[in-house]
């Protein structure tokens, strides 16, 4: 069985530690990800200007692919393409005005009303797969591994797109509970970790992240498990600054929600690209007797 | 109403072609071939070839070469007075000073300039349309090295560029050309030419016409475009090169030391004339296909008029080999719209049969170009030609049965260009045939040089198409490419080191242009014909009678 | 000019010994008994011109002489990009001058030129990254996947999705989807994010054929065999040969055949 799967120019460049276990893992899971052929950049941020249809061309266009194609749903890991898909998406069901003007322009040969459903992975983890079935199939139980679940903000907000409830989201818990690990619930795994903002306010990283990061501390947390690439840069680079601001500050390793997956199936550390994580992950996991393949550690601090 | 994309007229014929397309398919998979003719065969049937038409020629009556027996378009330019006075062109002022000028926009040009750079040169490329507008851009076919050592080599090369050329060839422009053909070729690759390669990195290889080995390498059915656009990327990326677009070189200037010190240059569009002085200067004009030679059609991009046949004859270097010209034998016929233009070669190195109105097979697809031009124009003669709505005639290619040899959509995409061309106009040719003639197409001879790009004039260097020596009276496919390559990259490296180290400072001089002017007078010869040409006309005769105000000067207003 | 010029015959036609015209000033006479004459318009001006015939040649039909806007007659070089639209169509259309003939009523605009940013870049220097690319073209990212680009293409490429694959650092896929690119520049006319596709292209088919696609090992042995003088001897031998000998070596040599694969070998090894 095979879904429709939109990767985003972030996954192919910067991200292949986000990309490469999952692709690995839903084949394991017997859900191989086929990528849509034709894809095209998502446009990244949803614009909000009511005018800025221009900026809709791109993740519809996607949308209307994938419909041609025959497909009726798309997988996306990226937060932010989910968030820019599932909005256009829904722009297009909703808004008969920008619809038609967008159908006119677009040109793909075929008209577009949002029949395509547009799920992150986590959700087919959760509703196609089960947490009952994922945990059978692990191989490699994450025993102890006290990782906190951050969500950030793009796949809950806004609530019209959201994958979990809001304020009270569950599903990196049980994901993580499927994988036999202890996930760390702390009050701060919905905070915004700063997103391009930082861009422009370079200094103001290590703000944004301090109360994430000393939340999730200050809860027990040995580790910190994202799904956004610009998550995981934001906070990689507030713990260094605040490791430099504070003497004593502890900085955790940073995993991708996709790499303990593979872990935990058994695939070994070498499709995780654990040489592209900030955080040095490996000597946790060392730590914890969860990397048993031993001779795949040779990549460590060099590529492949 | 149409079958097959043709008009209902071709019906009968392409039927034929259909009929007769399963048993000769057969052969080719048991690797059965029309026999080949004898070297005898060939002499004779070089008879039919226009070269041999002797009321299409006529002897020069000046200059170097004076006595020369070659087309009366080639006279005419020859035999015509220049675009402008010499004693209007104030030599004294100068616009554009430089150390290598290199007159063309070309391969040759553009690869000559290269090294010229590489070699410490500034350089100054003058051309007449655009960077890349040139034959080089419309090659097809593909580029000619020995390269894989187990089977070929450059002997057999040498051999075969003899056997094309009727073993009139120059041996040590040939030698030097088959020995550093591989080098040429691993330049062109480092450089990062998209050639066709299996997943390995080794280089494809084909057939040409006349070739004893497959040795033919291409990038697609772009080679030459894909060579083209390279060199001219890589050229604008150097600081010290600039080039002059729309600005042909009009005369050659010397110095009193009989050295070449530059050009005069014309803006195609300002209409003025302006002076290069230059250490050294590269003619790398290439052909002269848009001189209609015997009213053939032509394969040659606009510019190409033979500028510098004129230019460097009128300058004291004699010709050689100018008296044949090549007739790419399958150009084609129908459909009007793209009639002339160039059907590669490789559609017959990879299998494609020539047929006659009845669907038959009459000469082997590989014989050299003026054979195989010869033998087309000779079947056509006897009456076995398919005509066509507008009285043409011509012979078909089977080029359907490339997807039954070689899978299918063999054909859309080892000849993507040619596929879409004819899928513009409503043909399909993975599935109809292609109807061809003869047309002009390349200028196997020209201006006299040897191995080192040298020329009697010292300081002017020459390479490329407007050469000759290298393909003695015929060329090979594959060579065209690989001579820009080749001595462009002698042309450029000698021209640097001749600015560097011979060029003598001296005053500019167009006496050699006055001398020749009065040549022409003492020949007896009046003319009002200008050259060098730079763009073919043609403009109907019904526009020019109402265009009371306008004055031509040779083919411009 | 002087004053002896009454006659105003170009050079291309005094060739008084051939009984054909030169092809293209034949054009006018062929028309008139076969084809029937069409309006179209050349920049908003109407001019009859005769069925059949190439937009470019019809230009010519109807009196211009192209300096710009015509250079290989043959849909190679990109000179000719041209825009039209029918009467009552908002629909843009593109074509290729010397490629396209014309229909009724066509109103036409060429563009010859088109100004483009162009990155300077030390080829040997490059390798094969990304992100090399993405620092010379950084307006790459300025593209909202409007397709216009696609759009304007007279070679039918899919611009878009060319752009697309050099975003994603898929360079071979960015030079594979350009292959047939002829640099006409109708594309950055059209773009809304100010990008020169072409270029970007360009840059991206010669890092892939020199950095990705591996080199040819066969041709870098036989470069270093000929610079070790494997080959002198045997081609000092045929530069003296008489042409008889030549004729004779010549007709005896053995022919690779037709269908030969990669590995065929020769019988005589002599002279590799």
């Amino acid at each position: 069985m095979s879904l429709a799967y939109y990767p985003g120019c972030t996954l192919k460049t910067q991200a292949r530690n986000l990309e490469e276990p999952a692709v690995a893992s839903m084949e394991a899971l017997g859900l191989k990800l086929d990528e849509l052929p034709g894809w095209n950049c998502c446009g990244a941020v949803y614009s909000l200007a009511d005018d800025d249809l221009i900026h809709q061309v791109a993740p519809v266009r996607n949308l209307i692919r994938v419909k041609k194609q025959g497909k009726t749903k798309l997988v996306t890991l990226c937060a932010f393409c989910l968030n820019s898909l599932k909005r256009a998406n829904l722009l297009m069901k909703e808004d008969a005005e920008k619809r038609d003007t967008l159908n006119s322009f677009i040109d793909e040969g075929i008209d577009y009303s949002g029949e395509v459903e547009v799920v992150h992975l986590l959700e087919v983890l959760r509703d196609e797969v089960g947490w009952e079935t994922l945990s059978q199939k692990v191989k490699f139980p994450l025993r102890e591994l006290k990782v906190a679940p951050y969500y950030g903000c793009t796949l809950l907000r806004p609530r019209e797109i959201a994958i979990d409830n809001v304020e009270d989201p569950t599903i990196l818990r049980e994901f993580l509970e499927a994988l036999g690990a202890s996930p760390v619930d702390f009050p701060e795994s919905t905070r915004c970790c700063g997103s391009y903002q930082v861009i422009s306010s370079p200094d103001s990283i290590a703000e944004y992240t301090r109360p994430i990061l000393s939340s999730a501390l200050s809860h027990g947390a040995e580790a910190l498990v994202v799904t956004c690439p610009l998550c995981d840069y934001n906070l990689a680079r507030g713990q260094k600054e605040l490791a430099k601001k504070q003497g004593g500050f502890r900085e955790m390793p940073l995993f991708y929600f996709t790499q303990l997956l593979a872990l935990a199936l058994g695939l070994g550390p070498q499709i995780c690209h654990f040489e592209l994580n900030h955080g040095k992950p490996e000597s946790l996991l060392k730590e914890k007797n969860l990397l048993s393949q031993v001779e795949s550690l040779q990549l460590i601090g060099g590529k492949e | 109403m149409s079958y097959l994309g043709y008009p209902d007229f071709f019906e009968p014929y392409i039927k034929k072609v259909e009929q007769s397309r399963p048993a000769r398919v057969e052969k080719r998979k048991k690797g059965e071939e029309f026999v080949f003719m004898s070297l005898q065969e060939r002499q004779d049937m070089l008879k039919y070839h226009p070269d041999y038409k002797e009321e299409g020629r006529r002897e020069i009556r000046v200059g170097p070469s004076k006595g020369y027996r070659i087309a009366h378009e080639f006279v005419d330019l020859l035999e015509a007075r220049s675009r402008v006075d010499p004693d209007k062109v104030d030599l004294s002022k100068v616009d554009y000073e430089t150390d290598v000028l290199v007159i063309g926009g070309g391969g040759a040009a553009t690869i000559a300039a290269l090294i010229a750079e590489e070699n410490g040169a500034q350089v100054l490329i003058a051309t007449k349309l655009r960077h890349g507008d040139a034959n080089t851009m419309m090659a097809e076919g593909g580029i000619q090295a020995a390269t894989k050592g187990e089977k070929d080599s450059p002997y057999y090369h040498y051999l075969d560029v003899l056997g094309g050329g009727h073993f009139k060839n120059d041996p040590d422009i040939v030698a030097a050309f088959v020995k550093q053909a591989p080098d040429a070729l691993q330049w062109l690759e480092s450089l990062g030419v998209m050639f066709s390669k299996f997943p390995d990195g080794r280089l494809g290889a084909m057939h040409g016409g006349g070739t004893c080995r497959k040795r033919m390498h291409y990038c697609a059915d772009l080679s030459g475009m894909e060579i083209m656009r390279t060199v001219r990327d890589e050229a604008r990326n150097r600081p010290n090169m600039k080039v002059l677009e729309f600005s042909p070189a009009v005369e050659l200037i010397l110095n009193e030391h009989g050295q070449c010190a530059g050009a005069v240059l014309y803006n195609m569009e300002t209409e003025e004339y302006s002076v290069a002085r230059a250490k050294a200067v590269i003619l790398a004009t290439g052909g002269a296909g848009r001189l209609h030679v015997q009213g053939f059609m032509t394969t040659n991009h606009y510019g190409a008029t033979a500028d510098g046949i004129v230019l460097g004859y009128r300058a004291g270097v004699p010709l050689s080999f100018l008296h044949t010209v090549q007739y790419h034998p399958t150009g084609v016929v129908f459909p009007e719209q793209i009639e002339g233009w160039l059907i590669t070669e490789r559609f017959r190195s990879e299998g494609a049969d020539v047929l006659n109105v009845h669907g038959e097979k009459f000469v082997n697809e590989r014989e050299p170009r003026d054979v195989e031009s010869a033998r087309f124009i000779k079947e056509c003669l006897d009456g076995k030609g398919v005509p066509t709505p507008s009285g043409k005639v011509g012979v078909w290619l089977d080029s359907p049965m490339l997807d039954i040899l070689h899978g299918e959509g063999r054909v859309r995409t080892a000849f993507v260009g040619k596929w879409k061309v004819y899928d513009r106009l409503g043909i399909d040719i993975s599935k109809a045939p292609m109807l061809v003639y003869p047309t002009l197409h390349y200028q196997n001879g020209g201006l006299k040089d040897n191995a080192e790009c040298e020329t009697v004039v010292p300081g002017l260097y020459v390479a490329g198409e407007v050469t000759g020596g290298l393909h003695g009276e015929n060329r090979l496919m594959g060579n065209s490419l690989m001579d820009i390559v080749v001595f462009g990259r002698i042309a450029g490296r000698n021209a640097a080191i001749f600015a560097r180290e011979k060029a003598k400072e001296g005053e500019l001089t167009l006496k050699h242009v006055k001398a020749y002017l009065k040549e022409l007078k003492e020949a007896g010869i009046v003319t009002d014909r200008v050259a060098p040409m730079l763009l073919p006309d043609y403009t109907t005769p019904e526009v020019k009678e109402k265009q009371l105000t306008v004055s031509y000067l040779g083919t411009l207003r | 000019m002087s004053a002896k010029q009454t006659k105003k015959k170009p050079a291309a036609t005094t060739v008084k010994h051939t009984a054909k015209k030169p092809a293209g000033t034949a054009v006018k006479e062929e028309r008139q008994v076969a084809a029937r004459l069409i309006p179209i318009y050349i920049m908003g001006k109407r001019y009859e011109v005769p069925e059949g015939l190439t937009i470019m040649k019809a230009m010519e039909y109807a009196g211009y002489i192209l300096i710009r806007g015509c250079g290989c007659r043959g849909g190679t070089c990109g000179a000719c990009g041209t825009f039209y639209r029918k009467p009552g169509d908002y629909k843009l259309q593109v074509a290729l001058a010397c490629q396209k003939t014309v229909e009724p009523n066509m109103y036409i605009a060429q563009i010859p030129f088109f100004p483009a940013n162009r990155a300077m870049y030390d080829f040997a220097g490059l390798t094969a990254a990304p992100e090399e690319v993405f620092k010379l073209y950084p307006e790459m990212f300025r593209c909202v996947a409007c397709n216009s680009c696609t759009k304007a293409c007279p070679q039918g490429i899919e611009v878009m999705d060319a752009v697309s694959a050099l975003k994603q650092g898929n360079i071979a896929g960015a030079a594979q989807l350009s292959f047939d690119c002829i640099q006409c520049g109708l594309c950055t006319s059209r773009c809304f994010g100010e990008l020169a596709q072409y270029h970007m292209f360009q840059l991206a088919r010669r890092i892939y054929a020199a950095r990705i696609v591996p080199r040819a090992e066969h041709l870098a042995g036989m470069v270093k065999a000929v610079n070790e003088g494997k080959y002198d001897r045997s081609l000092d031998e045929l530069k003296q040969a008489k042409e008889d000998e030549l004729k004779k070596l010549y007709q005896e040599r053995e022919v690779e055949p037709m269908a030969a694969g990669e590995d065929w070998k020769p019988k005589d090894t002599r002279y590799l």
